[in-house]
């Protein structure tokens, strides 16, 4: 199939609709649009978008999608490729956000709400779990998560202010670690003369 | 005045959220605390909805959000906010992409944003527990998080046993 803004929109398109329950199964459903029926870019490459999808702020689908559709068609790639990622979700919302305010008085709709309140409390549990096994790693890490878990949740700081502040973390540990080695680099240097 | 507040706080989620589809939750919970355009208990009935209706959850969410807030208009400035973001910095990303994933500044940061975007979703999932659950609530907690441990599932999965515990507690009249 040709590369074009039509087809690409169109692509995405049906793999936003096919997106259910989390983002986290685009990697498969790109995987078969992309690389088994269209033959437009190659599973490592894939991958590799999949992992910058993640290190980008936002929604990981929508990094990765607009990657793919830069790499493919440039600037009006990305557009369509997002505008087809997005829409089905936007459609379906728009469509239910409607009915949902006449139904949700019903007491047969509240009771289903209030069990898949907990089913969601439990999802959430599972990404927390999942997001811990990849980023906990040691004590640095240990003591990023302590803090922004304890003013978050009992000093209900605001999670823009914590995020700006964990970049700014981010930033120092490096600087620390570049001053560091240069300071290594500089008494090696002493004891060889 | 609202949309440009709605288009504010859009486009900070999408530009300060990290971690996937869930890590804009916390800034909507935030939201609906600072914002009162809709209820915590509005949200999550938002994203029960959005977890079996296709689509990432986090663009889901936020037309949710934004229509709750603004109608259709609200909801076209969410969507559109959140996702430019991502959009302005994916194109400057694919062009200096060799730098971008060797950087040892990028690397620090996302290696410090990952445990904090853990971290507040870890906020929002222990401040739902105690505002919203009861020992029924609770029970079928533990019967979701057994069920886990046996086999992981789909997240459709879970949503479909606690919709069934809904309706049959429902029945049973313990859901007031």
């Amino acid at each position: 199939m040709e590369k074009t803004f039509y087809n690409i929109f169109k692509t995405f398109f049906k793999v936003g609709t096919l997106l259910l329950g989390g983002g986290y199964v685009i990697l498969p459903l790109l995987q078969s649009e992309l690389v088994d029926k269209r033959d437009w870019v190659d599973n490592e490459e894939l991958c590799e978008y999949y992992a910058l999808g993640q290190s980008v702020p936002g929604v990981i689908a929508v990094n990765m999608s607009a990657f793919v559709g830069y790499k493919l068609m440039g600037f009006w790639g990305a557009v369509a490729a997002m505008l087809g990622i997005v829409a089905p979700s936007f459609l379906a919302i728009v469509i239910i956000a409607k009915m949902l305010d006449e139904i949700v008085g019903l007491k047969f709709i509240q009771s289903i709400f209030w069990g898949v309140g907990i089913g969601v409390l439990m999802l959430i549990f599972l990404a927390v779990k999942e997001m811990w096994m990849k980023s906990i790693v040691d004590k640095y890490t240990s003591w990023v998560f302590f803090f922004v878990f304890i003013l978050s949740a009992c000093c209900k700081v605001s999670p823009g202010i914590l995020i700006v502040a964990a970049i700014f973390l981010g930033i120092f540990r490096e600087s620390k670690r570049r001053v560091e080695a240069a300071k290594v680099a500089e008494i090696s240097e002493d004891d060889e003369s | 005045m609202i949309l440009a507040q709605l288009f504010f706080e859009f486009f900070h989620i999408g530009l300060l959220s990290f971690g996937g589809g869930y890590a804009t939750l916390p800034f909507l919970y935030h939201i609906a605390e600072f914002r009162h355009w809709y209820t915590a208990k509005q949200l999550t009935d938002m994203i029960a909805v959005s977890s079996i209706t296709p689509g990432p959850i986090g663009i889901n969410v936020a037309t949710f959000a934004g229509f709750k807030t603004a109608g259709i208009i609200g909801s076209m400035i969410a969507t559109a906010s959140i996702v430019l973001p991502s959009f302005i910095l994916v194109l400057i990303i694919s062009r200096l992409l060799e730098q971008f994933k060797q950087n040892t500044y990028v690397r620090s940061i996302i290696y410090t944003l990952k445990p904090a975007g853990c971290a507040l979703l870890a906020a929002v999932g222990v401040d739902m527990f105690v505002n919203s659950t009861n020992v029924l609530g609770m029970f079928l907690l533990v019967i979701l998080f057994v069920l886990s441990l046996i086999e992981k599932r789909d997240p459709l999965f879970y949503l479909g046993i606690s919709a069934l515990a809904g309706i049959v507690a429902g029945l049973l009249g313990w859901v007031s």
